[in-house]
C-alpha cells in the first residue's frame, strides 16, 4: 500500500481498481455465504439439520440463478450502452429461446437424462445452445432492423413503446402458435450431487455455473480483445464520432443486439435444462429481474449487470433462507433503491467503453 | 422502410386480434332454446370464470357444469343463454379483468344471475360491483373467508350492506385448511410441517387455516414462509426443505402461481419422498391434461401428494352426474367444480321459479331472485344435496372431500370426505 501511495495519483487509482475489485467480491461472497450458514437451521428443535451443508446448497442455489439473471441482464446492458434504449422485448427474446430449446430437444426425441454416453450429451447439450443462441440472435437482429433502426432518431419514448410493442408480439407469438400453458422441456443433463473435494454440488448447477462465468468471460474478451468489440465500444462512446472513424454504425449495432439476444437465448436454454419446464410468460418477470440488475449494477456497464445479477439471486435466496421469502420481492427492488439514493449509477457507474 | 412499417403495424394488429379472439371465446355449449310458446322472455345466465390459458383446468369444467344444468333443467316461460366473461389475462386469474367481466355483466339487463368467480382474489374485485347493482352471484369455488365474514367482507359489500348479493356454495378456508390438517396429521401421519402460500388471498388464508388447525391436532409447524406468485425458482425453498426434513410440506396456493413447479424441483432434488398437500388449488385434474398441478409436477413430483376440494364428494347420485356430464362433453370427466357450478344453476333455476309469476319486468326480476336466494329461511335441492345460505351467503354445507394421486390413473382418487358441520376441529 505504501508504495501505492507513493506512485502517481494514475498510477495509484489503477493500482487500487485492481486490487479493490476482487478483494471487495471475495469479501463480499464470503459475507453472503456465512449469512447464508448463519440462517439455515434457525428453527428451534431441528436436530439433525447440517447448517454448513444447507448453506453451500443455498449458495450454489443463488449463484445458478443469479447466472441466468446475468446473462439475461447483459443483454440489457449491451442495447442501453450502445443504443441508449431500453429494450423491453428483450425478457421475451429469453422465453422465446426458452422454446427453442423445448423445441429442439424434444423434436431430437428426447425426454430425460442422457446418462453414460457423454460425448452423445455433449454434443446434444453444445447443439441446443448454438441452436437457440443463432435463432434469438437473429431474431434480435431483426427486431432492430425492423422495429428499432426507423426509429432511431425519433424522441426516446417511440423507440421504448415499440419495444414494449414487440414484447406483446413475441409473447403472443408463442402463446397462439406454440402453447397457452407450461410445456415440459427434456431435462437432458444427469443430476447426480457431484462431490468435488468439500464441495457438493448437483451436476446441472455446475453446468450452469461454469457455463455462465464461461459466457461472461467471452463476451468481456470480445469487447477489449477484438476489433468488432472495439468499434462497439467507441459506438457506444460517440456514435458520429465512430462513423467518421470508418466504424459501420448500423452493421455494429445489429452485431450488438445479435450478441445480447444469443447470450438470452443461451439464458433460454439454461431456464429449460435447469427447471425443466417453460410456459409463454416467464419472460416478463425474468426481464423485470434482469432490468433490475442492470440498472442495480450500472446500466450500460457489462461487468456491472453480471454483478447486478448474481446480487440479485443473492438477496432472494437470503430473502428464503431467512423464512421471509415473500418479502423477497420488496427486498430485490428496495436494494435498487438503496443503491439508486447513494450512487445514482448504480453500483459499477454506467460507462460501456471504461470497464467493458 | 414504409413497407417494413406497415408490415409491423399489420403484425401487430393480427396477433393482438388473435390474442383477443381467443380470450373471449366460449368453449361452454350455450342452450338451445326451450322450444315451449312464443311468449318467452329471453334472460342470461352469466359466467364468470377463467377459462384459457393455465387456467382453462379450472374454468372450463366448471362453465361445464352451467351449461349442464341449463340443459337439463328448463323454467316454463323463459328463454335462458349464458352471457360467458373469461377472467384469465395471459393465461392467469386477473382480479382487474374480473371486475370489468362483472360491470358488463350487471350492465347486460338481460343477465338475471351470475356464476363465478373461481378464485378468491377475483371475487374480492368483484363483489363491490355486485353488491352496487344487486346482481346475485353464486360462486361454486371460493373459499377465502375475508369474502363473508368479518369486517373485511363488510367493505366490500358496503354499497348496500343488508343486500346479499354473493354467495358460494363452497365451505370456507378455515374448513379447507382444517382438511388439508387433518389430512396431514392423520393421514399422512405427519407429526411435523413446513408450510408455505402463494401471499394471495386465498393461498395466504388456506396456509392460515392449516396452521391454526394442525396445532390443535398436536403437529409441530418448523417453518413458515411466503413464496411470491410469480416465483419460478424454487431451488432454495426445495433447499430449506432438505435441511427442515418435515413430515410434511404444505402449499397454500395455486397451480399457476407455481407449486407445480416447487413440487417438480423437489422431486429434482430427490425429496418427492416428502409427502405434500395443498387445497383445491391444486384439484385441477388429472396427470394427463395440460396445466395442471399433476402435469407440471412430473411423474417423479406426483407421488406423496394430497389435495382437498371445499365440496361434498359423495353427491347424492354421482354417476348419473358423471354419465350426463360425460354424454354432454364428448367423454371428459367433470372437473373438482363442475358439480358445484351445476348446483349454482339450480339454485338459480328454482329461485326464478319461485319468484317468476306474474314479472316480466327484468330488472324486478334480478332483484327478486337476489333476494329470494339471498333469504337465510330458504333452502335449494341441488345436485350436492340440500343446500342454504347463511346471513353472509355463506353455505350451511361444511364438507371438505379429501383425496391422494393415484398413480394408476395417473389422477385425484377420493379419500374421505369430513363434515364439518357435525365434526368440527377443536
Amino acid at each position: 500500500m505504501t508504495t501505492a501511495v507513493q506512485g502517481t495519483p494514475a498510477a495509484r487509482v489503477r493500482l487500487d481498481r485492481r486490487f479493490v475489485m476482487p478483494v471487495a467480491l471475495l469479501l463480499a461472497l464470503a459475507v453472503a455465504y456465512a449469512l447464508m450458514v448463519l440462517g439455515s437451521c434457525a428453527t428451534v428443535g431441528v436436530g439433525t439439520c447440517d447448517k454448513w451443508a444447507q448453506g453451500q446448497d443455498q449458495f450454489i442455489n443463488a449463484l445458478t440463478i443469479g447466472g441466468v439473471y446475468a446473462l439475461i441482464a447483459l443483454g440489457y446492458t449491451l442495447v442501453y450502452g450502445i443504443i441508449e434504449l431500453i429494450n423491453f422485448a428483450h425478457g421475451e427474446v429469453f422465453m422465446c429461446g426458452s422454446f427453442v430449446a423445448w423445441f429442439t430437444l424434444t423434436r431430437l426425441g428426447f425426454s430425460g437424462p442422457i446418462a453414460d454416453n457423454l460425448p452423445l450429451l455433449v454434443l446434444v447439450v453444445a447443439f441446443t445452445f448454438l441452436v437457440s443462441m443463432a435463432v434469438m440472435g437473429v431474431v434480435g437482429v431483426v427486431i432492430e432492423r425492423f422495429a428499432y433502426r426507423p426509429l432511431r432518431n425519433a424522441p426516446r419514448l417511440a423507440p421504448l413503446i415499440t419495444a414494449i410493442g414487440v414484447s406483446f408480439i413475441l409473447q403472443n407469438l408463442i402463446f397462439v402458435t406454440i402453447s397457452n400453458s407450461i410445456v415440459t422441456v427434456p431435462q437432458v443433463i444427469p443430476n447426480p450431487v457431484l462431490n468435488i473435494g468439500p464441495v457438493h454440488i448437483r451436476g446441472i448447477n455446475l453446468f450452469v455455473i461454469v457455463l455462465t462465468v464461461a459466457l461472461m468471460a467471452a463476451l468481456h474478451g470480445f469487447i477489449t480483445r477484438t476489433t468488432l468489440g472495439r468499434a462497439m465500444r467507441s459506438t457506444a462512446i460517440d456514435r458520429d464520432a465512430a462513423q467518421i472513424l470508418g466504424v459501420n454504425i448500423n452493421s455494429t449495432i445489429a452485431l450488438t443486439f445479435f450478441i445480447g439476444s444469443a447470450l438470452a437465448g443461451a439464458a433460454g436454454v439454461v431456464q429449460g435444462l435447469y427447471f425443466g419446464v417453460t410456459v409463454f410468460n416467464i419472460g416478463f418477470q425474468a426481464g423485470l429481474k434482469a432490468f433490475t440488475a442492470a440498472v442495480l449494477g450500472g446500466i450500460g456497464n457489462t461487468t456491472g449487470a453480471a454483478l447486478g445479477g448474481f446480487v440479485i439471486g443473492f438477496i432472494e435466496v437470503l430473502a428464503s433462507v431467512y423464512g421471509v421469502g415473500r418479502w423477497s420481492e420488496a427486498a430485490v427492488f428496495g436494494a435498487l433503491v438503496l443503491v439508486l439514493v447513494f450512487r445514482p449509477t448504480g453500483i459499477l457507474g454506467q460507462q460501456l467503453a471504461d470497464r467493458a | 422502410m414504409k413497407y417494413a412499417r406497415v408490415g409491423a403495424g399489420l403484425a401487430v394488429l393480427a396477433v393482438v386480434a388473435a390474442a383477443c379472439g381467443s380470450s373471449t371465446s366460449s368453449p361452454a355449449a350455450s342452450t338451445a332454446a326451450s322450444g315451449g310458446t312464443g311468449a318467452a322472455i329471453d334472460i342470461k345466465v352469466g359466467i364468470e370464470l377463467p377459462m384459457t390459458g393455465g387456467e382453462a383446468p379450472n374454468g372450463v369444467p366448471t362453465a361445464n357444469g352451467v351449461a349442464l344444468a341449463l340443459a337439463q333443467i328448463k323454467v316454463p316461460g323463459f328463454n335462458i343463454t349464458i352471457n360467458q366473461q373469461d377472467d384469465a389475462v395471459a393465461g392467469v386469474h386477473n382480479a382487474d379483468q374480473g371486475a370489468k367481466n362483472m360491470t358488463a355483466l350487471v350492465n347486460d339487463a338481460q343477465v338475471l344471475f351470475a356464476v363465478g368467480p373461481y378464485n378468491s382474489s377475483v371475487a374480492q374485485a368483484e363483489i363491490p360491483v355486485s353488491n352496487a347493482a344487486g346482481l346475485m352471484q353464486c360462486s361454486p369455488a371460493n373459499t377465502a373467508v375475508t369474502l363473508t365474514k368479518g369486517d373485511a367482507a363488510v367493505a366490500l359489500r358496503k354499497t348496500n350492506p343488508t343486500k346479499i348479493a354473493y354467495v358460494r356454495v363452497a365451505t370456507t378456508d378455515d374448513n379447507q385448511g382444517a382438511g388439508t390438517a387433518d389430512i396431514a396429521y392423520n393421514i399422512a401421519k405427519a407429526k411435523t410441517a413446513y408450510v408455505l402460500d402463494d401471499t394471495q388471498t386465498y393461498g395466504k388464508g388456506l396456509a392460515d387455516g392449516f396452521e391454526n388447525a394442525y396445532k390443535i391436532f398436536g403437529g409441530k409447524e418448523l417453518k413458515r414462509d411466503g413464496v411470491p406468485g410469480t416465483t419460478t425458482d424454487f431451488t432454495s425453498y426445495v433447499t430449506t426443505a432438505q435441511g427442515l426434513n418435515p413430515g410434511i410440506i404444505m402449499y397454500g396456493g395455486v397451480t399457476t402461481s407455481g407449486i407445480g413447479l416447487f413440487r417438480k424441483q423437489m422431486a429434482q432434488a430427490g425429496l418427492a419422498n416428502i409427502p405434500l398437500v395443498g387445497g383445491d388449488g391444486i384439484s385441477d385434474g388429472s396427470a394427463a391434461t395440460a396445466s395442471t398441478f399433476l402435469n407440471i409436477a412430473g411423474a417423479a413430483g406426483d407421488v406423496n401428494t394430497y389435495s382437498t376440494v371445499a365440496a361434498i364428494h359423495d353427491i347424492p347420485n354421482p354417476t348419473q352426474f358423471a354419465t350426463d356430464y360425460k354424454a354432454m362433453f364428448q367423454g371428459a370427466e367433470p372437473g373438482a367444480y363442475s358439480a358445484p357450478g351445476y348446483a349454482c344453476t339450480q339454485i338459480f333455476l328454482q329461485a326464478l321459479t319461485a319468484v317468476s309469476k306474474g314479472v316480466t319486468d327484468l330488472g324486478q326480476l334480478r332483484e327478486a331472485v337476489r333476494a329470494y336466494v339471498a333469504d337465510p329461511s330458504h333452502t335449494f335441492n341441488t345436485v350436492l344435496g340440500t343446500v342454504g345460505f347463511d346471513a353472509n351467503g355463506d353455505t350451511t354445507q361444511h364438507t371438505i372431500s379429501y383425496y391422494q394421486f393415484d398413480a394408476t390413473s395417473k389422477d385425484w382418487k377420493f379419500l374421505q370426505q369430513r363434515d364439518f358441520t357435525a365434526n368440527p376441529v377443536k
